[in-house]
């Protein structure tokens, strides 16, 4: 019962080299305005953004891409969260500009879900909400 | 000791008319008064009159309000000499060259680069057998970043938004058959550490094949704002180093490569991360002084830095702000060169510009839209007079953008261009008053942000501690609000949306892993070719030169002719300089 009313906790961080940061400075004041909090990461390798949500013990880790790359790297975060024991506990989503098409394939290496660049703060928030209740 | 004046202080002192003549008589405004009073209380609705100011909430617009008439009341001292003048004369108002678009139409200079160094020679050779007269190169992630195609971080990366460049090697396929002496490369090179990098591989390439460096015409970015303010990054080097290194490669390729544009001042990707279009350009004109007070600083003679000086604008929504907008920024880069700098020749004068339309203002509903978006921003700035052009594709915001839709974009240039009779002639909303009075605004709030900045301590101060990150990021937050808001509105999202919705099946590139299979193989035989003692002793001296003092590309062009690659370069400023923080907080 306690954990549920505890402040949901997101790390956001992005790929090695992304260059962009609109998206997750936006999706940073959304989910504080939210109630969440939020440890901003930025740019980080799959082992120091596992080791961050490890030690900050979060609930939620967000990574926002533009690039491209983000199958490659996406399965390679979350088999780093699965070698260290954190792909079950942690809910894990991803947003930004990807292929359409790779939506149900990020989905079935393990992300909760993804969004779009149009996605809405509703939208996400709600997500979460359920993601996170559904593990706590 | 003397406090140093401000821009603004400066031009308040200097930039007055030697001789002020209104265009207007003083008996025929008394008389448009009395009739502008009598219309606006009789004819004009009460509702009207009450809100005869409004402000227009656009993407990254600048949120000046606008009254509902514009007349010569709304500029009644207007000076046509001394304000708008001729085009190719001060204050350059109207354009920097006399007959603009009738002696050379804007450059329609579309990026390209997707690929693998033989792919992207291959694809500058079918533009060049097309028409192109010149090509303009998108790097990849990592070479943007300064990694190497091989390093761990690169995974998922080369190749896809740009060309991976990792040695001189890479350069010599990239240009192989190219004249190089004829056509001009603008090579992306963002960040004044990657052209440290990237552009002495491109001196090499000239070298191996007997090509005098005087001959090469193109241009790099080489904006420290770009680096230690726009980019997300894992490493960053104190802003202070950052600033240095550009004024370095400025300094180096104006000595030695004297046809290359050493310095473009990128307002448009600090705009598109999230600031108004009075702020992408204080931030630039700001840079721009404060390079060359450091150039001065140095020795050198201002004429000989800043006629090679470039801008690169965004034009957003906000139709006659962006026409406006190009207009300010001229008339105050002139003010700034002839009254600040005390330059002399007339083209240190002209602000030259590059612009491409936004990108953060499409949407990825109904992408067919964007077309007409982009077309509009093209079409506002070349009423603004710029130099060249590239125009977004509509499905920029599902990815990098297929063939059709860059071939899109270059026929909205050639529409407007060929079709609309826009560019027979020159400036030609000048002389309305509503453009006129909206001029004098923008170099207004220009100015007054580049006066902020200064007397906070100048703009590497305002990036080191924060202000500048900050201010941006509460922009970033604001306007996501606002459309979320609907107080933007945003045709197809937020405003008209389609009930059934749905998202079209978009063509998207597609990231091919044997690319980076072939980089790294080519990286490992470099290594065991090259001389890596040679190499080592290369990198040793670029890192006791940015300890030291003296300038970095005299020393990574040494690294360059030993094959050094661009990741070990990276490495040896990041250990020179040390790691930076960046201070943004949300």
């Amino acid at each position: 019962m306690a954990d549920k009313e505890k402040k949901i906790k997101v790390l956001l961080a992005q790929f090695p080299l992304e260059t962009h940061s609109r998206g997750i400075i936006t999706v940073a004041g959304m989910l504080r305005d939210a109630g969440m909090e939020v440890v901003l990461m930025g740019n980080a390798r799959s082992e120091q953004i596992i080791e961050a949500a490890i030690q900050e013990s979060v609930d939620v880790v967000g990574i926002s891409t533009y690039c491209g790359g983000e199958l490659a790297l996406g399965s390679e975060l979350l088999n780093v969260a699965k070698e260290k024991g954190i792909k079950d506990q942690v809910v894990f989503l991803l947003g930004g500009i990807f292929p359409p098409k790779d939506a149900p394939k990020l989905q079935e290496i393990g992300f909760a879900a993804t969004f779009p660049p149009s996605a809405t703060k509703e939208e996400i928030v709600s997500r979460i909400d359920s993601a996170v209740a559904a593990k706590r | 000791m003397d406090v140093e004046k401000t821009t603004k202080e400066i031009l308040k002192e200097k930039a007055v008319p030697e001789k002020h003549t209104p265009l207007y008589n003083p008996e025929a405004l008394k008389g448009i008064e009395q009739e502008f009073d009598r219309w606006k209380n009789t004819v004009v609705r009460e509702q009207d009159r009450e809100n005869w100011g409004v402000t227009p909430h656009t993407i990254l617009g600048s949120e000046i309000p606008r009254e509902l008439l514009y007349t010569p009341l709304s500029n009644p001292e207007f000076d046509y000499i001394e304000e708008s003048g001729f085009s190719g004369e001060k204050p350059f108002t109207r354009g920097i060259h006399p007959n603009m678009y009738r002696g050379r139409v804007f450059t329609m200079r579309q990026i390209f680069g997707a690929g693998s160094p033989e792919q992207v020679n291959q694809r500058i050779k079918f533009l060049l057998e097309h028409g192109a007269t010149g090509t303009n190169w998108a790097l990849d992630l990592a070479t943007v970043q300064m990694f190497d195609s091989d390093e761990p971080e690169a995974q998922g990366q080369v190749a896809t938004v740009g060309v991976p460049i990792d040695c001189v090697e890479d350069m010599e396929i990239i240009c192989k058959d190219i004249p190089i002496d004829k056509v001009s490369a603008s090579i992306i090179t963002h960040y004044p550490r990657n052209t440290a990098i990237v552009f002495p591989m491109y001196l090499v390439l000239a070298e191996r094949r007997g090509i005098p460096w005087d001959k090469l015409p193109g241009s790099v970015q080489n904006d420290f704002i770009m680096e230690s303010l726009v980019r997300s990054a894992s490493e960053y080097i104190p802003p202070k180093d950052d600033f240095r290194v550009q004024c370095d490669n400025i300094e180096f390729i104006r000595k030695n490569v004297p046809l290359w544009n050493y310095v473009t001042l990128n307002g448009y990707n600090l705009r598109e991360w999230g600031t108004s279009g009075i702020t992408e350009m204080a931030v630039a004109v700001a840079n721009a002084i404060e390079t060359l007070k450091d150039m001065i600083k140095r020795g050198h003679d201002v004429d000989w830095v800043a006629e090679r000086l470039a801008f690169f604008w965004a034009p957003a929504n906000d139709f006659f702000e962006e026409v406006s907008r190009l207009r300010a920024v001229r008339r105050l880069w002139y003010k700034i060169m002839r009254c600040r700098f005390e330059a002399k020749n007339p083209r240190s004068m002209w602000m030259r510009c590059h612009v491409q339309t936004s990108g953060i203002s499409l949407t990825r509903e109904e992408p067919m839209n964007n077309v007409v978006r982009a077309a509009y921003q093209a079409l506002a700035a070349v009423l603004g007079g710029a130099q060249s052009l590239h125009v977004d594709s509509y499905d920029e915001a599902y990815s990098v953008p297929s063939e059709e839709a860059s071939l899109l974009s270059l026929r909205t240039q050639q529409i407007i261009e060929a079709e609309t009779a826009v560019t027979q002639v020159v400036d030609p909303l000048g002389g309305s008053f509503y453009v006129e009075a909206l001029t004098n605004e923008i170099e207004k709030r220009i100015l007054d942000e580049v006066d902020e900045i200064e007397k906070m301590g100048g703009i590497v101060e305002v990036v080191t501690n924060g202000w500048l990150h900050n201010k941006v990021t509460r922009a970033i937050q604001r306007e996501q609000k606002m459309v979320a808001d609907g107080d933007i509105k945003v045709v197809g999202r937020n405003y008209f949306r389609a009930p059934d919705l749905k998202m079209p099946d978009v063509w998207v590139h597609e990231y091919d892993e044997s690319i980076r299979e072939a980089m790294k193989a080519k990286l490992a035989s470099l290594r065991m070719r090259r001389d890596n003692e040679k190499a080592s002793n290369c990198l040793n001296a670029l890192k006791e030169a940015c300890k030291q003092g003296g300038n970095v590309m005299e020393y990574t062009l040494e690294c360059a002719r030993a094959d050094c690659t661009e990741g070990e370069m990276r490495r040896a400023f990041v250990e020179a300089f040390g790691l930076w923080k960046t201070p943004i907080y949300v």
